[in-house]
This record gives structure tokens, sequence and C-alpha cells, in this order.
């Protein structure tokens, strides 16, 4: 829900102000913006879901809820404190609430790090949650370290806006990107009814992302050529992630795919525009002008709010159903007749906000890419647009946990005795 | 040995009330029960799942405990959910094949 209610109020918040997408991204306004998007969205959808996947995914137990808990606290007091520092440009105060958020996420860290330490059998999916977990810490540590920097600039001799480059591409890349890899190899078999096709194929993907992000920071940090070359590390990662994808969905057995996965799957088709617009961006000798300042608007709009965005609604698609379903209705199964996931949800509604949402993400892409302010108001209120009849199923899904649909059993019933 | 009080035919019968609700097809068509073993008023179900880690483990375990206590001359039911064999496709049934829409 606090997901949910952040990624509302940036879209309200960019379609009151669409300048901040139709300028250069170096503000104030658009970092507060984009931290409350990517922390108070992404990450506290991504960090709730994982505490329900992790143990499922890798068959163990959560170490412990308590920290859980407390995670939360520290997470949603950090996150909200910095987003309203960044917009008044305290970066004193953006320190102390960052240092909030970053005890949370090492609690975070520590939790899923002990969960991880007891499962039964270490896989490519551990691997790749322990890779984004570190790149997590990472990110943590470099935002620290910039938001200090601001306040005694003489601790950091390099570039601002190629040290909030490199933050921002650990954080994205080694965080976000990291987890969709590793649970996608874990979610598309489960419900497509399939399995991994090449597990060296896909470590090599997780290998790949990892020492492509390592070069791509400290390149992107130091302004050199070799930052195509990391880039290009970065891309083979995500072209075997892509082969072993296609390779798990010819091998399914489930032949229809429902509007989740399908959503899901585009978000995974969006990594293809976004690998070629990073190619571009970090070419040797690409001059800055209006057009490539924006592309670089444009490069984090997609990653934010075409991947990763997608890629989280068309889950939430199946987690909420899942956990309503779960609440309401796992202990009556096998007493009553009980709705199947899918009679939770409107699939017509589904179809409404992907359709609306794949229209908002084109419209932003495109008027930012030429600073077209009225278009960028358009295509968010496109996007709320396809983010309401996204919260009107979850209402209706929500509904089941007020009103549960039970009908009596309708097999055998009692009819042998001694 | 004791005389099964409920007959095994009913018993698969009633496990057909029990439904997945990720794939909406009931654990027999799914081919999910490996065997049934009645001891008196004692049932025992080994069974499998469609994937380890199914995060309908334990509901699902739950739907067959249920279902079964429900019938007459049933007072006790074990419930024994085992990884060996692995489930795969060709163990569903036409019927569950034709619900889910599985191909094989």
């Amino acid at each position: 829900m606090t997901g949910i209610a952040s990624l509302v109020t940036a879209m309200i918040w960019i379609a009151i102000r669409p300048d901040l997408l139709a300028t250069y991204h170096y503000n104030q306004y658009i970092i507060a913006v984009t931290h409350l998007f990517v922390l108070g969205w992404l990450c506290s959808v991504i960090m709730g879901a994982m505490y329900q996947l992790v143990p499922v995914a890798l068959e163990t137990k959560l170490h412990s809820e308590t920290l859980a808990r407390w995670h939360f606290v520290l997470h949603t007091v950090g996150f909200a404190g910095m987003v309203a520092m960044f917009w008044v440009w305290n970066m004193k105060q953006v320190g102390h609430f960052g240092s909030v958020f970053g005890f949370g996420v090492i609690l975070f860290a520590y939790n899923l790090t002990r969960t991880l330490a007891r499962i039964p059998r270490w896989n490519v999916v551990a691997f790749g949650i322990s890779s984004a977990l570190f790149w997590l810490v990472m990110t943590m540590l470099a935002g620290l370290f910039l938001a200090s920097a601001k306040c005694w600039p003489k601790i950091n001799p390099l570039d601002p806006i190629a040290s909030m480059h490199a933050h921002a591409h650990l954080g994205v890349l080694g965080f976000f990107v990291m987890m969709l890899v590793a649970v996608s190899y874990k979610l598309i078999p489960m419900f497509t009814l399939s399995e991994v096709q090449s597990s060296r194929r896909a470590l090599t993907s997780i290998v790949l992302l990892n020492v492509g992000l390592l070069g791509l920071a400290i390149t992107i940090l130091f302004g050199s050529v070799w930052k195509l070359a990391f880039a290009l590390v970065t891309v083979a990662g995500l072209v075997c992630f892509s082969i072993e994808v296609l390779a798990i969905l010819r091998a399914r057995k489930r032949a229809v795919l429902d509007w989740g996965l399908k959503q899901f799957l585009v978000a995974l088709a969006l990594l293809a525009p976004l690998s070629a617009l990073a190619i571009v961006l970090c070419w040797p000798g690409l001059p800055l002008t209006a057009l490539t300042a924006q592309l670089e608007t444009v490069y984090g709009v997609l990653a934010l709010l075409g991947v990763l965005s997608f890629a989280i609604v068309g889950m939430l698609h199946k987690i909420i159903p899942f956990l309503v379903w779960y609440s309401s209705y796992s202990k009556q199964i096998g007493r009553a007749k009980v709705p199947s996931l899918s009679e939770l949800y409107s699939e017509r509604l589904q179809v409404i906000s992907f359709v609306l949402l794949m229209l908002g993400l084109a419209g932003v892409t495109l008027s930012a890419t030429f600073s077209h302010e009225r278009a960028v108001q358009a295509s968010c209120v496109v996007l709320l647009l396809g983010l309401g009849a996204f919260a009107l199923n979850v209402a209706k899904i929500l509904s089941h946990l007020f009103r549960p649909r039970l009908a009596p059993l309708a097999g055998p019933k009692l009819v042998v005795s001694p | 040995m004791n005389t099964p009080l409920v007959a095994q035919n009913l018993v698969l019968r009633t496990l057909r009330q029990v439904n997945d609700p990720e794939l909406d097809c009931n654990i027999v068509d799914l081919g999910l029960i490996y065997d049934i073993q009645i001891e008196g008023t004692k049932v025992r179900v080994v069974m499998t799942l469609t994937t380890p880690g199914c995060p309908m483990h334990e509901s699902i375990r739950w739907g067959v405990h249920n279902v079964l206590l429900s019938l007459e001359g049933v007072e006790e039911v074990d419930v024994d959910i085992v990884w060996d064999p692995p489930w795969n496709p060709a163990m569903m049934t036409p019927a569950g094949r034709e619900r889910t829409g599985v191909l094989f």
C-alpha cells in the first residue's frame, strides 16, 4: 500500500509539474520525485514482496519478522524524510533521513542474508538475490557518500553528475534488474509449468551482470571511454537472460498465459530498447546536446516506469490475489467451495489497465524526448487512468477479505459407514 | 489388518473437491495424488505438488485433510507430501489437461 500510494503521488506530481521530465534531470525537484518513485514505490513493493517470495522460492523460512517490521518503519520514515528534504534541498537533513533509511537497508540485507544462509540448495536464484543485496548496500552507501559530499564538497573530487549516474546504475541495475532476473528464473517456470533449460546460461547471465555493473560504475564515475565495453558486457548478460527466458517459454506446458504474466514479459521485452539506448548514450564522443540530454531522462523513464514498474504491476496481478486468497480461503479449502485465484479479479480491467499504461509510457517517453510539457502532462493523465483501472481491480480483490465468497462443496457426500 | 471403513474410490472422488487455486483444477485430475492407504478409520494420502516451494503448499495439505475428515468412517488423516517422483504434466488426466490448457 505504501508503494502504490508513492506511485500515485509521484505520477500526480509529474502531471502537475511536467517540466520535471521535459527539462534536464539534474535539479532538486526531479531528484525528489525520483527518490519518491524509486524508494517509495519500487523499493517498498520489491522489499515487501521479497519477504514473502524469498522463503517460498528458496524453500526456507524468513529469519525474523520482527526485523522486517522495524525495517518497514525505518524505510518509511527514511524515504519520506529524504523526499521532503530533497525538495527543499536541505542536504544535511537528506543525510540524516538517508541514514535512517540506510539502517533499514542494513536490517533488510541482514535478515535476508540469514534467510539465504539456511536454504537447503544453493542455486542461480539464490546467487542472483545475494548479488542484488550486495549492490543494494553499495547503492545506499554511495547515496550517503553523495549526500555527505554536498555538505563537504572536498571529500568528492569527482564530477557530481557522473557520481549521481554511478549511484543510479548501482541501484537500478544492481538491485532492481538483478532481482528481476533472479526471480524470473523461479517465477516464470512456476507460472508456466516449465523449468530452467540451462542452469549454466542462467548463471552466466548473473555473472555478466555483476562484472558489467562493477565496470560500469567505475567507468561512469571516472568518465572513461571503457564505459561502452562494460555496457556491452552488461547487455550480453541481458541477452543470455532473454535467451533463457525464451527457452523456458518454449518448453512450457501451460499454453495460455494470464495478463499478469504477459505484462511481466512485456516489461522484460522493454529491456531491449533500454539496452539499445544505453549503448547509444555511452558511445565515446557522443556530443551533449539538448536531445542527448533528454535521452538520458528517457533512459531513466524507460527503466523505472517501463521495465521495473511494468514488471511489478504484472507480478502484483499475481501476488495480491494470492495474498488475499490465502488470508480469506486457505482455511476453508476442503470445507467449502472456494474461488480460484482468477475468479478474484477482472481480466477486462487488467487489459484496460495494461493498454492505458502502455499508451502512457509511449507518450511520456516520446514527449520527454522532445521536451513537450503538455504532452508529458497528457501522458501522465493516461498513466493515472491506467493506475485507476489497476486500483479498481485491487479493490475488487480486497473485497474478498471483507466478504468471502464461499459455497457448499458439490462432491460426494458421506455414504459409506461400517 | 484393520478393515477399511471407507471405499478408496470414494476417497478419490472426495479429493476432486480440492482445487489448486492457481491452476483452477482439482488435485486428482492434476495427477498430484500418488497413493491412498486406508486402514480402519485412518486414511493416508501420499501426494505431491506441481513445484517445490509451491506457495499453496500448506493450503492444499489442509484442504486434503479437511475434506477427508468430512467423510463418515474417517477419523484420522495423514497427508504426506513427497517430491520423488517429481510431478510432471504427463501425470495429469485428459480432463485435467483440458481444464488447464496444458500442452503435452
